[in-house]
C-alpha cells in the first residue's frame, strides 16, 4: 500500500512551509513513521539547510527527473532517524527543469516505500507551485495571522479546491499575546475566513529562527513547547481526534496586574 | 501615451527620467512588500513623485498593506491590455500626496504578463514619477523576472537567517550587473544576536558583500500597522519609521549614516550580573 502524498503549500512566502515540512516530517518519523520530504523549490531549496542535510547532497530532483539517478540515490537520510529522508531541489536550474507529469511520477514512486511524502511546495502559484501540488492527493495549507498571508493562502485554497484535493490549515506564528490586546487575528478570524479544516496552530517561537539556522528542527527537543504542538498535528493528521491547545489569553504581566488592581 | 511620444520627438523639454528601482529578495515573506510601502511613504514625504507598482500578479498584496484595497478599480493588465488609460488605473494614496499605487491583477496569473509589456509599462511611469518602486514577488520565476525587466536598480532585503541569505545570494547572482543591488538587512532582533541566536549584521553582509542601505529591526508594530494598512514610515517619531527615511535620504542621494536599530539593551539578569557578579568575571 502507498504513502499518502500531501503538499504543503501558502501562496505567501516566508509564512513557515520549509519549518512545518521539516517539523511535521521530523515528527512523523520520530512516531515510527517512513517519511520522505520533497523540496520543490528549485532554484531558491531551503529545506536541506534547515534539516542540516546541505553538506550531504549528492543528486537532486531535476536528476531524478532526467533519469541521471535512481530515485533511492538521490534520498538523503537523516542522520537522526532511518525513516526519514529528503529528496533535495536542484539550486541552479530553473522550476521549468521539470514537468508537473515527471513531479507526480516522483512522488508517486516515493510513496511506494513510504508512509508519508510530505512536498515543501515554493512560494507563489506559478509553475512551481503547480509542480508541487500535481504529485500530491492532498494539502496542507500554512497561514500566519496576516490579512496578506490569508488572502494569499485564500487564493491557494481556491486553486487547489478546484483540484478536488482535501485541504487542512496550520496557523502559524501566533502571538496570543498581539491575539488578546486585539493587535493580531485570531485563529477563529482566520478559520472564518478560509473554511478549511483546522489541523493545528503553532505559537511564535523565537527559538525556531536558531533551530533553522542550525539544521535542528525545533520539534526534536525533548520535551519543548513546540514539540508538542508537532506532537499533536501528526496525531491529527493520522486520524486522532485530539484537542486544541488553548493559549491562555491572558499573558503573566496581565494577570499580575489584574491581581494587583483587583487587590 | 502617445502624447508623451510626441512631446520627446519634438524635444520641446528634455524629459527627466524617474529612477526605477525593484525590491526583491528570492525568498518570501523577508518583507519586500512592507519595506516597498514603507519607503515609498517616505520618499513620497520627501516631496518626490513616486509610484509603487505591485508585481505579483495573482497575489497581491501591496494594496492591503497602504490599506487602499477597496479602491483599486484597474490593475497593471487593465493598463497592459488598454482597457484604461495609466491615469485612471494610478490609485492616489489615502496619506501621501505624491504617492500612487499601480495594483496587481489578481484573479490572473504571471504569465499573462509579457516581460515587453512590464518594460514598457515601467518606462512610461519614469516618465511621470520621479521613482517607481517595483515589489516582486518572492521565487525566481517569471514574476521575478517581469519585476525586475524594466528596473536599473535593485535593493535587495534579506532577514538575518541562513535561508534567506542563501536565496539571496541567489537572487544577486541571477540580477547580475545591471542593477547595483543595495542591501536591506530588514527584522533584526539585536536581543538575539547578543544571545548568539541570530546572525548579525557582518554574518549576513560577510557572505552577501553588499552595499548597505540599512537595518530594520523586527517589531510587533509592523504587523499591526501594515494589517491596518498604515505604513509606519507616516510616524517619523518612531524609531523604524524613522529608519524609513533615512533608507529614503539614502536612496535620494544624501549622505546619511546606514540607519540601525539601537543596539540590544541590557537585560535585567545581565544588569543584576553585572552589578552583583562584577567582581568574579
Amino acid at each position: 500500500m502507498s504513502g499518502r502524498r500531501i503538499v504543503v503549500t501558502s501562496g505567501k512566502g516566508g509564512v513557515g512551509k520549509t519549518t512545518t515540512t521539516a517539523n511535521l516530517g521530523a515528527t512523523l518519523a520520530k512516531r515510527g513513521r517512513r517519511v520522505v520530504l520533497i523540496d520543490a523549490d528549485i532554484g531558491l531549496r531551503n529545506l536541506d539547510l534547515v534539516l542540516g542535510l546541505e553538506k550531504r547532497i549528492v543528486f537532486d530532483l531535476v536528476e531524478v527527473a532526467e533519469g541521471r539517478c535512481q530515485l533511492r540515490q538521490a534520498l538523503i537520510k537523516d542522520k537522526r532517524f532511518e525513516s526519514l529522508a529528503i529528496l533535495p531541489a536542484a539550486q541552479t536550474r530553473e522550476k521549468d527543469a521539470i514537468t508537473p507529469e515527471q513531479f507526480a511520477a516522483i512522488v508517486e514512486e516515493a510513496s511506494a516505500h513510504a508512509d508519508y511524502v510530505l512536498i515543501d511546495s515554493p512560494a507563489g502559484i506559478e509553475a512551481g507551485f503547480r509542480n508541487a501540488v500535481a504529485g500530491a492527493a492532498e494539502a496542507i495549507v500554512v497561514t500566519t495571522p496576516e490579512v496578506s498571508s490569508i488572502r494569499d493562502a485564500d487564493r491557494v485554497v481556491g486553486k487547489i479546491a478546484a483540484g478536488g484535493k482535501p485541504i487542512r490549515l496550520i496557523v502559524n506564528r501566533l502571538r496570543p499575546e498581539m491575539v488578546s490586546s486585539g493587535e493580531m487575528l485570531s485563529v477563529e478570524d482566520v478559520c472564518d475566513v478560509l473554511a478549511i479544516e483546522l489541523l493545528g496552530i503553532v505559537p511564535e517561537d523565537e527559538d525556531v529562527i536558531d533551530t533553522t539556522n542550525r539544521g535542528e528542527p525545533i520539534a526534536l527537543r525533548e520535551a519543548g513547547r513546540l514539540s508538542a504542538i508537532y506532537d499533536k498535528i501528526a496525531r491529527r493528521l493520522e486520524g486522532e481526534l485530539v484537542p486544541f491547545t488553548t493559549f491562555d489569553r491572558q499573558g503573566l504581566f496581565n494577570r499580575l496586574m489584574g491581581a494587583l488592581k483587583a487587590g | 501615451m502617445e502624447s508623451v511620444a510626441i512631446e520627446r520627438e519634438i524635444g520641446a523639454e528634455p524629459q527627466r527620467r524617474g529612477r526605477a528601482i525593484v525590491l526583491t529578495s528570492g525568498k518570501g515573506g523577508v518583507g519586500k512588500t512592507t519595506t516597498t510601502a514603507n519607503l515609498g511613504t517616505a520618499l513620497a514625504e520627501r516631496g518626490a513623485r513616486v509610484v509603487l507598482v505591485d508585481a505579483d500578479v495573482g497575489l497581491r498584496n501591496l494594496d492591503i498593506v497602504l490599506g487602499l484595497e477597496s479602491r483599486v478599480k484597474y490593475h497593471v493588465l487593465d493598463v497592459l491590455e488598454e482597457r484604461v488609460d495609466l491615469d485612471e488605473a494610478l490609485v492616489p494614496d489615502k496619506h501621501s500626496e505624491n504617492l500612487r499605487l499601480l495594483a496587481a491583477a489578481q484573479s490572473r496569473e504571471k504569465d499573462e504578463v509579457q516581460t515587453a509589456q512590464m518594460e514598457a509599462l515601467i518606462a512610461m511611469l519614469r516618465e511621470r514619477f520621479d521613482f517607481v518602486l517595483i515589489d516582486c514577488p518572492a521565487g525566481i520565476e517569471l514574476g521575478f523576472r517581469n519585476a525586475i525587466a524594466g528596473a536599473d536598480e535593485a535593493i535587495v532585503l534579506c532577514t538575518p537567517e541562513v535561508s534567506a541569505v542563501r536565496d539571496v545570494d541567489r537572487v544577486v547572482g541571477l540580477l547580475g550587473n545591471r542593477f547595483k543591488p543595495q542591501l536591506i538587512v530588514n527584522r533584526l532582533r539585536p536581543q538575539l544576536v547578543k544571545r548568539g541566536k541570530m546572525l548579525s549584521i557582518d554574518d549576513v553582509n560577510g557572505i552577501l558583500r553588499l552595499p548597505l542601505l540599512g537595518v530594520i529591526a523586527d517589531e510587533p508594530e509592523i504587523i499591526i500597522t501594515t494589517n491596518r494598512g498604515e505604513p509606519l514610515a507616516l510616524r517619523k517619531e518612531n524609531p523604524t519609521g524613522a529608519a524609513y527615511h533615512a533608507i529614503a535620504a539614502k536612496i535620494a542621494g544624501e549622505d546619511v549614516p546606514v540607519p540601525m536599530p539601537p543596539a540590544a539593551k541590557q537585560t535585567l539578569l545581565e544588569r543584576l550580573t553585572s552589578l552583583f557578579g562584577g567582581g568574579r568575571s
